[in-house]
């Protein structure tokens, strides 16, 4: 311990060593970022950087990057620096070198003499001196050389243009061909992902300090690349259907504004299609399945949470509730069609899909309404008995209203979830591709009372309905064809629709926790 | 506990019925009447509707009435009552899942019996041949080439899921600041949010084509990148267990490492994580389970063709998986076909059942352990 404290003072001199440190990690990042613009395609690995192929300044970089690894860990080693370095780099250090040099054995060996034995054995000798170059010598040697080494030979690899923009290579058997202009941008990015590390380890210092800024280097490029993800999904959904989206739409007029594609339905005498009818059946069913699974579900969490003693029964209930919730949404549509449609008419039915839905909601909802539950304070029952409320009142009138913001919360992320299953009412609700505005469902005007059993019927509840995830589905089988204008614009609109109204209830659900946790810490 | 001696039992039962004795004379007679003939007339609709009698609703009409009546007149009891019966629709709804899937999956069952030395055994010509095909002679329901689809997509998918998953959870339970927290925990909310038949279409009309010309392949669908996309679907599931569970862990055991000078990542790996190991091995199994059951994207992006691609390891071909061979069959299947899709249904069911109880014993083991006594 009193090392790590005196390198750390000791560093002030090292500020050179650090900087240049600093600049490795941050080019493997730009290499990195560039890398992957290649591999989407964005940018060509043929067009002209300073005069030369991207592909061979992306070796030039890597072998600049590689050097001055190697560099960082032998100034290190010569004690030219001062660092924290440790007697050895450690085993997940060692074994990831080891699998990596095993790979590019098996790979060098496979071009110049092909067969699976002398691969492996080519694999076995790199893989060793891989290892060997990682557990045995001190860290700072440990954890640069493997790194640097490995990027020096891609760089080379770039540079000398023997995988460059018109290398292909014939996976035999696999009845797949990989190209330069895949390959090379994965070259890329995993050699700059293993120098960055390694850079950022010689940043920290090596040892404990410099493992820690390693690890946080990639754990931080994960959390980055999976943000941008799903940015760049909903970016990609909005742009790509915002077209579809607002075909038609215009402000003023007789009405307010008019949105065709909201508010009409498909098929020939619609001038814009549109996805109203999917529309109103997926609120119908939201709605269907709100009204099954919420009250079902909260009541449940209150009798667990509050009636019940822990015991074999409340166990048994848990376990249920955590094995509905984790059912494949496939099974639910299974169990729907087995179950309800025979006793709906026979038919698929709006109905049908409201309560599986609902069965699929309600795990969801018991959990989330449970914890909430649970979240609440024994002092608010505590004080309440005190006072001499009985039972049933503190909790209608104590425990509850604490409780609401939490399953508020978990109603609305449930409802957000189901709002965009396809599977269940596939199998349970059907409904055409392309519905016209007179296929949209007519709940509340549908009921009917007859004197023969059972009484009650509501035709709209018992049609096949489409909904928007559904008619997703059906127009990508149908080969995102027929009979409106443009069938590519409109699936994109209805994707967007989908995505929005998911999203709505994910936004709403997230400003409701967020707001009451204001108010709780207020 | 579970395995209490059956004395115990016993007098379990005997003081449960003691209770429910003292409770009886307690409670008003006209109020017990009120909620038995609300309880009677539930289950009487409930076995109704089991049948399909046209009658159920005259049996919920006076569940409703006599519930309201009570509700006005005896709320505490009526409640307690009421919620108890919610409480059983969980159990009673994996039992009928249960019930009814295994029902339906009975003729293939039969038709796919396979003698062995004698005996037959039926289903086993589902599992140890390869044939699938629902229309020419030889009619066979072979499923292991949509188990071996499933078992391609979910080992790909769990590669991208579990470390990713992992390596976010660590960030948000220990690394994040609490302001970039606020802001990547909703956004990986959103992730699981997206529906997955949008990601099955970027992946139909994006990747696919991609794919296709990039890697020069006949046709576009891969178990690669049908792989990827549904790790990237199982990835929140992941990170939200995972994250509870590193959560969990009490701040005095990391405490007690950062005061002895450890750095965060030492802490994180020689404390955090050996005593979440558990949690997070359950969220990586949930995360299985996800990628498992995982139904759109599979459907939409695979050829739909069921097939073993050769040879067994190509991850540039895809064909059929569990689910999407009921997606994509169920609107044409009928008799036995039909049944063979149910069957390919209780094998979802049943893998992913295990694979949920199992990660919930990990996780009260890992409770039960940092807790020192539940």
């Amino acid at each position: 311990m009193s090392r790590a404290t005196k390198t750390a003072l000791v560093r002030g001199d090292s500020s050179m060593y650090e900087a240049a440190a600093a600049g490795a990690v941050g080019l493997s990042g730009v290499v990195f970022a560039v890398g992957l613009l290649a591999l989407l395609d964005i940018t060509a690995i043929e067009t002209l950087v300073a005069g030369v192929e991207l592909s061979v300044a992306f070796g030039a970089l890597l072998l600049l990057i590689g050097i001055s690894v190697v560099g960082f860990g032998v100034t290190s080693r010569i004690e030219y620096v001062e660092t924290g370095a440790q007697p050895s780099a450690g085993f997940v250090a060692a074994a990831a070198f080891t699998g990596i040099w095993f790979a590019v054995g098996m790979i060098l060996s496979g071009v110049v003499a092909p067969g699976i034995g002398v691969q492996i054995a080519a694999g076995a000798v790199f893989g060793g001196i891989g290892f060997g170059a990682t557990a045995f010598p001190r860290e700072d040697i440990g954890s640069t050389v493997p790194a640097g080494a490995l990027a020096v030979l891609c760089g080379v690899v770039l540079t000398s243009g023997i995988v460059g923009p018109d290398w292909e290579q014939v996976l035999t058997g696999y009845n797949a061909t990989l190209f330069g202009d895949t390959v090379v941008p994965g070259i890329v990015m995993f050699a700059s992902l293993v120098t960055g590390w390694s850079a950022a380890k010689a940043y920290g210092g090596f040892g404990a300090r410099g493992r820690n800024v390693g690890a946080y280097v990639l754990i931080y490029l994960v959390v980055l690349s999976i943000l941008a993800v799903l940015l760049g999904l909903i970016a990609f959904v909005t742009v790509k259907g915002l077209p579809g989206l607002f075909n038609g739409f215009s402000l003023g007029g007789e009405n307010l504004f008019s949105w065709p594609f909201l508010t009409n339905g498909a098929g020939l005498l619609a001038d814009i299609g549109g996805v109203f009818p999917a529309l109103m059946g997926t609120v119908w069913l939201v709605i269907g399945a709100v009204l099954f699974a919420v009250p079902t579900g909260v009541g449940a969490a209150i009798f667990l949470s509050e009636y019940a003693e822990q015991g074999r029964f409340t166990g048994l209930v848990e376990v249920a509730t955590n094995g509905l919730w984790s059912t494949p949404s496939i099974v639910f549509g299974l169990f729907g069609a087995a179950f309800l449609i025979p006793r709906f008419g026979n038919e698929k039915s709006l109905l049908a899909g409201m309560l599986t839905l609902g069965f699929m909601l309600l795990p969801l909802v018991l959990i989330t309404s449970r914890e909430a539950l649970l979240a609440v304070p024994d002092e608010y029952r505590d004080a309440s008995a005190a006072l001499g409320v009985s039972k049933w009142q503190t909790i209608r009138s104590v425990v509850l209203p604490a409780a609401i913001p939490g399953v508020t919360t978990g109603v609305i992320l449930g409802v957000g979830r189901i709002a965009g299953e396809t599977a269940p009412i596939l199998l349970t609700m059907g409904g055409g591709v392309l519905p016209a505005k007179s296929a949209a469902p007519n709940v509340l005007g549908g009921f009917q009372f007859t004197t023969s059993p059972p009484f009650v019927s509501n035709p709209a509840l018992l049609e096949a309905t489409s909904a928007l995830p559904y008619q997703l589905y059906a127009l990508i089988t149908a080969g995102l064809s027929g009979n409106i204008q443009n069938p590519q614009e409109y699936a994109w609109g209805l994707a967007l629709t989908l995505l929005l109204v998911v999203l709505l209830f994910y936004a709403i659900g997230i400003t409701t926790r967020y707001y009451f946790r204001q108010k709780l810490h207020q | 506990m579970a395995f209490a001696p059956q004395t115990d039992w016993r007098a379990g039962i005997e003081r449960q019925l003691t209770r429910t004795r003292e409770f009886v004379d307690e409670a008003d007679q006209a109020a017990l009447v009120v909620v038995l003939t609300s309880m009677g007339s539930l289950l009487t609709a409930f076995i109704g509707f089991l049948f399909a009698s046209a009658w159920t609703a005259v049996p919920l009409g006076v569940f409703l009435i006599t519930t309201g009546y009570g509700w006005v007149r005896y709320q505490s009891l009526i409640a307690r009552a009421v919620t108890f019966a919610m409480t059983t629709v969980t159990l009673i709804t994996l039992g009928l899942i249960v019930i009814f899937i295994i029902a339906e999956s009975i003729p293939v069952f039969q038709y796919e019996t396979v003698s062995v030395f004698g005996v037959s055994v039926p289903g086993l010509g589902m599992f140890a041949q390869t044939r699938w095909d629902a229309v020419t002679s030889p009619v066979r329901y072979s499923l292991v080439p949509m188990i071996h689809g499933t078992v391609m997509v979910t080992v790909i998918a769990t590669l991208v899921a579990a470390p990713l998953g992992v390596a976010v959870a660590l960030f948000i339970a220990e690394i994040a600041p609490p302001k970039v927290r606020e802001l990547v925990k909703p956004g990986i909310e959103v992730l699981a949010g997206i529906p997955s038949i949008v990601y099955g279409f970027i992946g139909f009309t994006v990747i696919n084509p991609w794919a296709s010309k990039e890697f020069a392949l006949n046709g576009g669908s891969t178990y690669l990148f049908v792989g990827m996309v549904v790790g990237l679907m199982a990835l929140p599931t992941v990170v939200s267990v995972a994250e509870d569970a590193l959560t969990s862990v009490p701040d005095v055991m990391k405490n007690g490492s950062l005061a002895l000078g450890a750095t965060d990542w030492q802490s994180m790996t020689s404390i955090t994580l050996p005593a979440a190991f558990s949690g997070v091995s359950a969220a990586v199994l949930l995360g299985v389970g996800r990628a498992i059951g995982e139904t759109m994207a599979a459907t939409v992006m695979l050829a739909g063709v069921p097939g073993i691609s050769k040879p067994l390891s190509n991850v540039f071909y895809g064909y059929e998986t569990l689910t999407s061979l009921i997606a994509n069959g169920y609107g044409s299947a009928h008799g036995t076909h039909l049944s063979a899709l149910f069957a390919a249904g209780v094998v979802l069911f049943v893998t992913v059942l295990c694979l949920s109880i199992l990660s919930q014993y990990i996780e009260a083991r890992m409770r039960r352990r940092l807790g020192g006594v539940e």
